[in-house]
C-alpha cells in the first residue's frame, strides 16, 4: 500500500513526465515550423530569381532598338503633333465654339460642379449623337457586359489593366424603365 | 502389493533422470542459460541502437538546423549591384546564366569519361546547338580537358544538356553582367571584365559602390532616361546613315539641374559582348571627342557681348564686309549685305559680323566668358572618357579673338557646348552636367556667367534662327525650337580639310521657359540626296533635332502648344522687313 507521501510524488512525477513530453512536442513543432518557414524562404529565393530572369528577358525583348525596329517595319507610328495634345477641358470644349468676325474671346468663369449634378451626368445614359436616342451597346444586351466577359477570358487581376472597361450603355431592361419613369423624352 | 512396493522402491532407487545422464542435464542448463544472456545481449544492443537514434532525432528536432540555412538577404544580393534609368528600368544588372563545363574526372574513375563515346555525344550536342562543329567538339571531348564547352546557354538547352546524362557535361550556374538594352547607352554605361572590374563608363566610375557588399544591394539610379536615350540614338543613326557620315553625338541635357537626360556617340559597341578583350568604338565623341564647332559659338560670343553692354541697340548696323587680319581674311560663306545688325548676324550666321563684335568686347573678356563656361578645361562629368579641349594657350590675339568667337582655333566636346547652352538660355547660371539622378534640394548652385536678361535676349534670338534663319529644318511645330547650326571644317595635317566637316546643331526647346539642351554633331557628313546634296548642318543635323524633340519632348514633360511662342515681337522687324 502506498502511503499519502508517496502517491503524492508519483503524481509529481507525472505531472513533470507529462510537461516535459509537452515540451519535447512543443519544440519539435517550433523546429518542425521554422524548416517550413526556409523552405518557403528558399521558394520565395527561387520565385524572387525567375522574377528575375522574365522581367530581363522582356526589358531584352522589348528593348528601345528592338521597339524602333518593329516601329519602322510593322507600326509606322509617328510622334503625336501639336494638334494633338489638349490642355485641359476648357480647351477641349473651346474648340466647339465659333466666334463671330471681330468678336473678343469669350470671358469664361470658374464653377464649382455640384456632386449630384456630376452624379446625374455619369449616370445618365450614352445617347446616339444623331438622334438622340439612349444607345444599347451589342455588349451591353448580352446578359454580361464587357468587363465580365474580359475577366472571364484573361482573370480577374488583368481586368484593373485593361483598356476594355464595361461600357457605360443601358441594357434593353433599364432603358425601359428609364422610358417608364417619363424623364420627358 | 508386494510387487507394487518392489516397483516403487526400483523407482526410488533409480532416478528419472538416469544417473549417467546428469551431466548432460547441466550442459544443457547451461546452454540455456547462456542463449538466454545472448538473447538479452541482442535485446540490450537493439534497444542501445534505438536510445541512440532516439536521440538523435530528438537532437536534430532540438538543435539541429536545416541542412543548409539560408538567409534570403545574402542569397538575393546580387554579386554585383544594379545600375537603372531615372525611372528604374534596368540598364546592366547581375543575371544568372548557365556555362556548359566539360568535367572528365566527374565519374571519379580511371575510366572513359563519358558514357558514350565523343563522337556520338559530340553529335547529340550538335542538335542542341546548331552552330557548333561536331569533329571538334569530339575531339575536345576526347581530349581529357576540362574547360568551358560554351560559355552562355539558355535555361531550356541546359535542360536538354541534362537530358543528355552524361555527368561529365557540367551546368554550372554563374552570375553574368547583362545589358537588357544592348548597344543603348553603352558609352554611359561601359562594360565589365570579369576580375577586374567596369571598364569605361559609370561601371568604372560607381566600381566600389556596385562591387561593396554593403551598397550593391540599391540599384544606382542615372540621369539617363532610356526612351529619349532611345530615341536620341534612332534619330542620331538614321542622321548618320542619311548623311553617310562616319560618327555622330548626341546630348540631351537639362538646363536646370545639369542631368544629362542621353547621351550617345555613334558608332557603338556592345558591352554585353566586350570583354576582357575589349571593344571597338568604345571612342566617346559626345564626351571625349574635341571638335571645333564653329557656328554654334557666335550665340556664345554675342551673348559674352550684350552681357558687357557692348551690344546694347541690336538694330545697329554692323559692317559686313570681309576683314583683313594680319595675312587671315574673315569672309562670310554667304554675303546677305554690307551691313547686319546683330540679330540678322546670327540668323544668317554672319562670321565678318560676330568677329567684329568680339573685336569691340575684346580678347580678355572673351576668354574669361569662355573660361567661366568651362571651355578650358575638360568637360564635367562623371565618365572617365574626357577630352581635353585645345584651347589658345597665353593672352589671346585679335586673331585668336575674332575666329574663336566664331567657333574655330577653339576645339572643345559636344558636352562642353550642351553645358554652355544651358548657362546662357537658363537665365545665365553654369552648372556641372551629371550622369547621376539628382533631387531637387541637391541641385547644385551653379555660378553666374550671364546676366538673366541677356539670357532672356539669347531665347528670342535663338528662335529666330529656327524661324527665319539657318536652323528652319530643326523647327518642331509647338515645341519652340531655338538653335543655331555650326558647319566647321576639320583641322587636319597642313590646315583645314575642305572635303571632311563637322556639322553640329546646338538647340534649347520650349524656349518661352527652356527645359532641355539638345546637341548634335555629325562627323564627315556627306551630300546626299536625303540631305538634298548639302554637307552644312541646316540640312544634316538641323533635321535631326526636328524629328528627336517631338519624340522625346512629351516623354520628357514638355507639351507642344502651338499656341504659344517666345515673344521675339520686339526683334522682329529687325530680320523679317516685311
Amino acid at each position: 500500500m502506498m502511503n499519502r507521501s508517496q502517491a503524492r510524488s508519483l503524481g509529481w512525477a507525472a505531472v513533470l513526465a507529462v510537461c516535459f513530453a509537452l515540451v519535447v512536442v512543443l519544440s519539435f513543432k517550433v523546429h518542425a515550423v521554422r524548416s517550413e518557414v526556409l523552405l518557403a524562404e528558399r521558394e520565395l529565393i527561387a520565385l524572387q530569381r525567375e522574377t528575375l530572369l522574365l522581367e530581363t528577358e522582356f526589358e531584352t525583348r522589348s528593348s528601345q532598338r528592338q521597339l524602333a525596329e518593329w516601329n519602322t517595319v510593322e507600326f509606322g507610328y509617328e510622334a503625336p503633333r501639336a494638334g494633338q495634345f489638349l490642355e485641359a477641358e476648357r480647351q477641349l470644349a473651346s474648340l466647339g465654339e465659333t466666334l463671330g468676325p471681330d468678336a473678343p474671346s469669350p470671358i469664361r468663369l470658374a464653377r464649382a460642379e455640384t456632386t449630384d449634378m456630376a452624379e446625374a451626368v455619369s449616370d445618365a445614359p450614352m445617347r446616339s449623337p444623331v438622334s438622340g436616342a439612349t444607345v444599347t451597346l451589342a455588349s451591353a444586351s448580352s446578359e454580361k457586359d464587357a468587363g465580365e466577359v474580359f475577366a472571364e477570358a484573361f482573370g480577374d487581376f488583368l481586368i484593373e489593366a485593361s483598356p476594355i472597361r464595361p461600357a457605360r450603355a443601358e441594357t434593353p431592361r433599364a432603358s425601359v424603365k428609364t422610358f417608364a419613369a417619363g424623364t420627358g423624352e | 502389493m508386494n510387487m507394487m512396493a518392489a516397483s516403487f522402491a526400483a523407482r526410488v532407487a533409480t532416478p528419472v533422470i538416469p544417473v549417467g545422464r546428469l551431466p548432460s542435464v547441466g550442459l544443457r542448463q547451461q546452454l540455456l542459460w547462456t542463449a538466454r544472456v545472448r538473447v538479452l545481449w541482442l535485446l540490450g544492443g537493439f534497444a542501445l541502437i534505438a536510445l541512440i537514434a532516439l536521440l538523435r532525432i530528438a537532437s536534430l528536432g532540438f538543435a539541429g538546423q536545416a541542412p543548409q540555412r539560408t538567409s534570403m538577404e545574402d542569397a538575393l544580393l546580387p554579386p554585383r549591384g544594379e545600375i537603372t534609368d531615372r525611372n528604374g528600368a534596368p540598364l546592366a544588372r547581375a543575371f544568372p546564366a548557365y556555362a556548359l563545363w566539360f568535367e572528365p574526372r566527374a565519374m571519379g574513375d580511371t575510366g572513359a569519361p563519358l558514357v558514350r563515346s565523343p563522337e556520338q555525344v559530340a553529335s547529340d550536342l550538335k542538335g542542341i546547338f546548331p552552330d557548333i562543329d561536331e569533329a571538334r567538339m569530339a575531339r575536345r571531348l576526347a581530349s581529357g580537358r576540362p574547360g568551358y564547352l560554351r560559355r552562355r546557354i539558355l535555361p531550356e538547352e541546359a535542360n536538354r544538356v541534362f537530358g543528355l546524362g552524361e555527368i561529365a557535361l557540367e551546368i554550372p550556374r554563374e552570375t553574368d553582367r547583362y545589358y537588357p538594352q544592348g548597344t543603348l547607352a553603352a558609352h554611359v554605361l561601359g562594360y565589365v571584365v570579369e576580375d577586374e572590374g567596369g571598364k569605361i563608363g559609370m561601371e568604372e566610375v560607381l566600381e566600389k559602390q556596385l562591387s561593396h557588399p554593403d551598397t550593391r544591394s540599391a540599384p544606382v539610379a542615372l540621369s539617363i532616361d532610356v526612351r529619349a536615350q532611345g530615341a536620341l540614338e534612332d534619330e542620331l543613326r538614321r542622321g548618320m546613315l542619311a548623311t553617310n557620315a562616319i560618327g555622330a553625338a548626341g546630348i540631351v541635357l537639362d538646363v536646370d539641374t545639369g542631368e544629362v537626360m542621353a547621351l550617345a556617340s555613334l558608332p557603338e559597341f556592345d558591352p554585353n559582348t566586350a570583354g576582357a578583350a575589349g571593344a571597338k568604338n568604345v571612342f566617346n565623341r559626345a564626351t571625349n571627342g574635341v571638335f571645333e564647332l564653329g557656328s554654334t559659338f557666335k550665340p556664345l560670343s554675342i551673348a559674352a557681348a550684350i552681357d558687357a553692354g557692348v551690344v546694347r541697340d541690336l538694330g545697329k548696323s554692323w559692317d559686313a564686309t570681309p576683314i583683313a587680319v594680319g595675312r587671315r581674311s574673315i569672309k562670310d560663306l554667304k554675303s546677305k549685305g554690307a551691313t547686319l545688325n546683330v540679330p540678322q548676324a546670327l540668323v544668317y550666321s554672319s562670321n565678318t559680323v560676330t568677329a567684329r563684335v568680339a573685336d569691340a568686347l575684346g580678347a580678355e573678356r572673351l576668354r574669361k566668358v569662355m573660361i567661366d563656361l568651362g571651355m578650358d578645361r575638360r568637360p564635367f562629368i562623371e565618365l572617365p572618357a574626357k577630352g581635353k579641349p585645345i584651347w589658345p594657350q597665353g593672352p589671346w590675339s585679335r586673331v585668336t579673338n575674332m575666329t574663336v568667337s566664331y567657333g574655330h582655333g577653339l576645339a572643345v566636346t559636344p558636352l562642353h557646348l550642351a553645358s554652355a547652352y544651358a548657362a546662357m538660355v537658363n537665365g545665365g547660371i553654369w552648372r556641372p552636367a551629371t550622369l547621376r539622378k539628382i533631387a531637387a534640394r541637391d541641385v547644385p548652385r551653379g555660378r553666374r556667367v550671364f546676366k538673366e536678361s541677356t539670357s532672356h535676349r539669347m531665347r528670342q534670338m535663338l528662335r529666330m534662327i529656327s524661324l527665319y534663319g539657318t536652323g528652319k529644318n530643326a523647327d518642331a511645330v509647338g515645341y519652340r525650337v531655338g538653335g543655331k547650326t555650326g558647319s566647321a571644317e576639320k583641322a587636319g595635317a597642313g590646315g583645314y580639310n575642305k572635303t571632311s566637316l563637322v556639322s553640329s546643331f546646338a538647340a534649347a526647346f520650349p524656349l518661352d521657359a527652356p527645359r532641355y539642351v539638345v546637341v548634335v554633331v555629325l562627323d564627315e557628313p556627306k551630300g546626299t540626296v536625303a540631305s538634298s546634296f548639302q554637307r552644312t548642318a541646316g540640312y544634316t543635323a538641323a533635321p535631326v533635332v526636328g524629328r528627336l524633340v517631338p519624340r522625346i519632348g512629351p516623354m520628357l514633360g514638355v507639351q507642344p502648344d502651338e499656341s504659344r511662342d517666345v515673344d521675339i515681337s520686339d526683334l522682329r522687324y529687325l530680320v523679317d522687313k516685311h
